[in-house]
């Protein structure tokens, strides 16, 4: 008996601790989740560069009292413990994971569309457009006699529309491909590859899960560009194909946060017949003797492979013979582009505008060239601020 | 510092309790001045000094009350001189540019403008701080011997920058003797989780759907993305203030302090004079017993109570921001709570319930829009998109990609607007007598809690949209 109330006592001294207790338990859970990521935040080391967002990341500041008063000191520390904070791509997929199950098909302007591919939003493009084509223009009246051609190339969101997320409208890309088409001078000679790029839609010729093209969309392109450039195309046939990379994510999966997809691959076409480049960089003052750096393919930003990224000048000299120079002023959709005009060209100077500051016409006399080409993606031409000279 | 920042809530906010409860008794306010301070001058350096000026003058104008409490007159220039330096400040720092534009504009002079940023939260706690002389020289607070304790309360950090207007005599015993138990912590945690989840989750989510309709250009909207538009603003605000107030009041918890509730479900108002009883309460009940009453409120006639009421709803508006957009806001609504006082009130009682619910919806739906578009013209166009003037279309592909995007969220938003979830969780805790099913809803309502706050901490690692609203406040 004495044994069974010694029982009951303890059963009701348990419940009554539950009892009490249960509504704390929110105590030390709320306490632990604090200043366990407290501590994790002060001992695990800092990272330079995030891979899977392909940006550098911020550093703990430096003090210096201007800084402080100006509350510049503050905020940079801020952007260090987001930048820094442990385990910050779990967060980051966690919250990606959240948007999807609110059913969100975009974020950051990208949207999720079908079969696993990333489109970047086109909107309605601002004058800057209006701003580009009159600079086209002035370029081609202030020298005449320099054969110029501009290329247009639509973006992925164009070409492969019907896998937008249902009602996702954005802008159409070909009215402002051919409004620019109707208002640039007509001794301009505009080459419209839309039709081109769309008949191949089936085949990979842009990445899903990057802003760029793939190097089999630029081989579409260059085909149809050809004739009107008053060269023979090589046919796919004199190239040889290889997958050079399966585990691509590009800039759209970084500004998407969509960690749901699954990679992209790379595809190079290299030449069958004998060629030889010589690639200087000017800018790093280093030259090589292939159009790709495969360095990068153990990065994140795998498609500076094609011409190694970014630079402000590149000249690239070819064992072509023929006495021909181009200039090219363009974005890096040209970057996978480069290597088929290569082969027809003896020199060819790439020019970026957003890094090359020099005086063009300058170098266009010094080096006696006589052709110029512009090639941009439409959404980098509807918004680039630096197409000027 | 903002609370919904991974600096608050993974430094600040630990190290504080930290250190308040390792301390002895006697050190508590005066690690909670010092973490304040701290928590005022990480965004705003300089202004800290003003911080210091405000506690300094409120101290000394106290003490000046308490030595003056039989001298009628003198106790009276005292609480004045309180009441100019306070809405000196305010109007120096916060209307000083408008100030000026006003004149420039009136009398073609070319004053230049001040230019100065202003001073994070200066409006609430201004506010705070003349309430405490008011109060003394009512003889509704004691007076406060200690300069410590009264900088405590003026720079308090759960409720400095963003609310609820904590004033003196609700707090005045707190400040002195505050008992923090278990109870009011959970209690306390609870309730900042509630907030931050609100303002993280919610708020800033469907805050981006406003931005994004926002920055489309008025001309290429349709009737309903206007519509949309508008209501995701007013989620946006009410779930942004009320999580900063729920916030604060969990933090308050946490410190042992008890302040007043600041919002109490006001979409589900049936009027407009019951919404503005359920919206930032105490910024209502501060005009009411610093202003209206004073005037004499309703007591003096009619005429009186027209213009009482005109000019509490003209400083309500003004107080929102230096700007006339803002002025007109808090007069439009001066005009329909006085027209619902002069009769409109009981016709609407008799109406059918879901009639008086979209007839305060519409009316601060319409309210909102003067209060988003500082250009008063732009706000016009805006109404007349939503009202279909002009022929522009009833609905593109843009609205329909907006509704399906954010439609999960919205019908959260709007259960959320509602006591929905409070009555659910309030039952469950009115079941909680002595048994075991009990315990585990409560360990299932702190997974829910403790799951808030992990994708919370999700949304602000990777925080694309995080704005602070009240800077203009």
């Amino acid at each position: 008996m004495q044994h069974i109330t010694h029982f009951y006592t303890l059963d009701f001294r348990a419940e009554g601790l539950l009892l009490n207790i249960k509504n704390k338990i929110i105590i030390p859970v709320f306490i632990l989740f604090l200043t366990s990521l407290l501590i994790l935040n002060i001992i695990t080391p800092d990272k330079d560069f995030s891979e899977s967002e392909n940006r550098v990341l911020s550093q703990l500041p430096s003090f210096s009292f201007d800084k402080l008063m100006t509350g510049k000191y503050t905020k940079d520390i801020e952007d260090y413990i987001t930048d820094q904070f442990t385990f910050r791509d779990y967060w980051v997929s966690l919250k990606s994971d959240m948007e999807r199950l609110l059913l969100k098909t975009q974020n950051n302007g990208i949207y999720f569309g079908k079969d696993e591919y990333l489109l970047e939003d086109y909107e309605e493009p601002s004058e800057q457009i209006d701003k580009n084509i009159s600079n086209i223009n002035k370029f081609k009246n202030k020298l005449p006699d320099v054969f110029t051609s501009v290329v247009l190339v639509p973006t992925s969101v164009k070409i492969y529309e019907d896998k937008l997320p249902l009602f996702a409208s954005p802008d159409n890309e070909l009215a402002s491909i051919n409004k620019t088409k109707n208002n640039l001078n007509e001794n301009i000679n505009f080459i419209d590859v839309y039709e081109a790029l769309n008949s191949k839609k089936d085949e990979h010729i842009y990445f899903r899960t990057d802003h760029h093209w793939t190097m089999r969309g630029a081989y579409y392109a260059y085909e149809t560009l050809a004739n009107s450039l008053n060269i023979t195309p090589y046919s796919k046939e004199d190239f040889n194909s290889e997958i050079v990379s399966k585990s691509f994510y590009g800039t759209l999966y970084s500004k998407s946060n969509d960690r749901s997809v699954s990679p992209d691959s790379i595809e190079i076409f290299k030449p069958k017949f004998d060629i030889d480049y010589t690639i200087s960089y000017v800018d790093t003052e280093t030259k090589s003797n292939s159009l790709y750096e495969y360095s990068h393919l153990s990065k994140k930003d795998k498609y500076s492979l094609f011409l190694d990224g970014n630079h402000s000048l590149i000249n690239i000299k070819t064992s072509v013979n023929n006495g021909k120079k181009l200039v090219i002023f363009k974005d890096s959709y040209s970057h996978c582009f480069i290597p088929f005009l290569a082969n027809h060209y003896e020199e060819i100077h790439v020019i970026d505008l957003r890094y090359y500051k020099l005086n063009i016409y300058d170098y266009i006399e010094e080096n006696n060239i006589d052709e110029a080409l512009f090639l941009y993606n439409i959404l980098t031409f509807s918004e680039d601020k630096n197409l000027r000279f | 510092m903002v609370f919904s920042s991974l600096l608050f809530l993974f430094y600040f906010l630990p190290i504080t309790l930290l250190i308040y409860y390792l301390s002895p008794q006697k050190y508590k306010n005066i690690i909670l001045l010092i973490a304040s301070l701290f928590f005022y001058a990480w965004g705003e350096p300089i202004y800290i000094l003003l911080m210091i000026f405000s506690s300094v003058v409120d101290y000394s104008h106290g003490l000046l009350l308490d030595k003056f409490r039989n001298n009628k007159s003198k106790s009276k220039l005292v609480v004045l001189s309180s009441v100019i330096i306070n809405l000196g400040l305010l109007s120096f720092f916060k209307y000083g540019g408008f100030i000026i534009e006003i004149l420039n504009s009136t009398l073609g002079t070319s004053f230049a403008s001040l230019d100065l940023p202003l001073p994070i939260g200066i409006s609430f706690y201004t506010f705070q701080t003349m309430s405490y002389t008011i109060d003394v020289y009512r003889g509704e607070a004691p007076v406060q011997k200690s300069p410590l304790s009264l900088a405590t309360y003026v720079t308090l950090f759960p409720q400095l920058i963003a609310g609820p207007i904590v004033r003196y005599k609700t707090v005045a015993n707190q400040i002195n003797e505050r008992k923090e138990t278990f109870d009011t912590f959970s209690d306390g945690i609870r309730r900042f989780i509630i907030g931050l989840g609100k303002k993280v989750l919610l708020a800033n989510n469907i805050g981006l759907l406003w931005s994004q309709i926002q920055n489309t250009d008025i001309s290429n909207l349709t009737v309903l993305t206007a519509w949309l538009g508008i209501i995701a603003f007013s989620f946006q605000i009410y779930f942004d203030f009320s999580g900063y107030s729920d916030m604060a009041i969990g933090l308050g918890k946490m410190f042992g302090f008890q302040f007043l509730e600041n919002f109490n479900y006001p979409y589900i108002s049936e009027s407009i004079t019951e919404f503005w009883r359920r919206w930032h309460m105490s910024l209502g009940t501060w005009f009411k017993d610093y202003v209206y009453i004073p005037l004499g409120g309703n007591k003096k006639g009619k005429v009186k109570l027209y213009r009482n009421l005109f000019i509490v709803w003209f400083l309500t508006g003004l107080w929102h921001g230096a700007s006339w957009n803002f002025v007109l806001w808090g007069l439009y609504f001066g005009v329909l709570i006085a027209i619902e006082k002069a009769g409109l009130l009981r016709i609407i009682n008799k109406l059918w319930k879901p009639i008086r619910h979209l007839y305060v919806i519409l009316l601060l739906l319409l309210g909102w829009v003067l209060f988003v578009f500082e250009d008063f013209s732009q706000g016009l166009e805006y109404i007349k998109v939503m009202f279909g003037f002009n022929n522009v279309a009833l609905y593109n592909n843009q609205f329909l990609f907006y509704f399906v995007n954010y439609i999960v969220l919205l019908i959260i938003l709007i259960i959320g607007s509602t006591p929905f979830f409070k009555n659910k969780y309030n039952k469950i805790m009115k079941n909680s007598t002595n048994s075991r099913t009990s315990f585990y809803e409560n360990i299932g309502m702190t997974i829910v809690y403790a799951g808030i706050l992990f994708i919370s901490t999700a949304y602000l690692v990777d925080a694309t949209y995080n704005p602070f609203l009240y800077f203009r406040f």
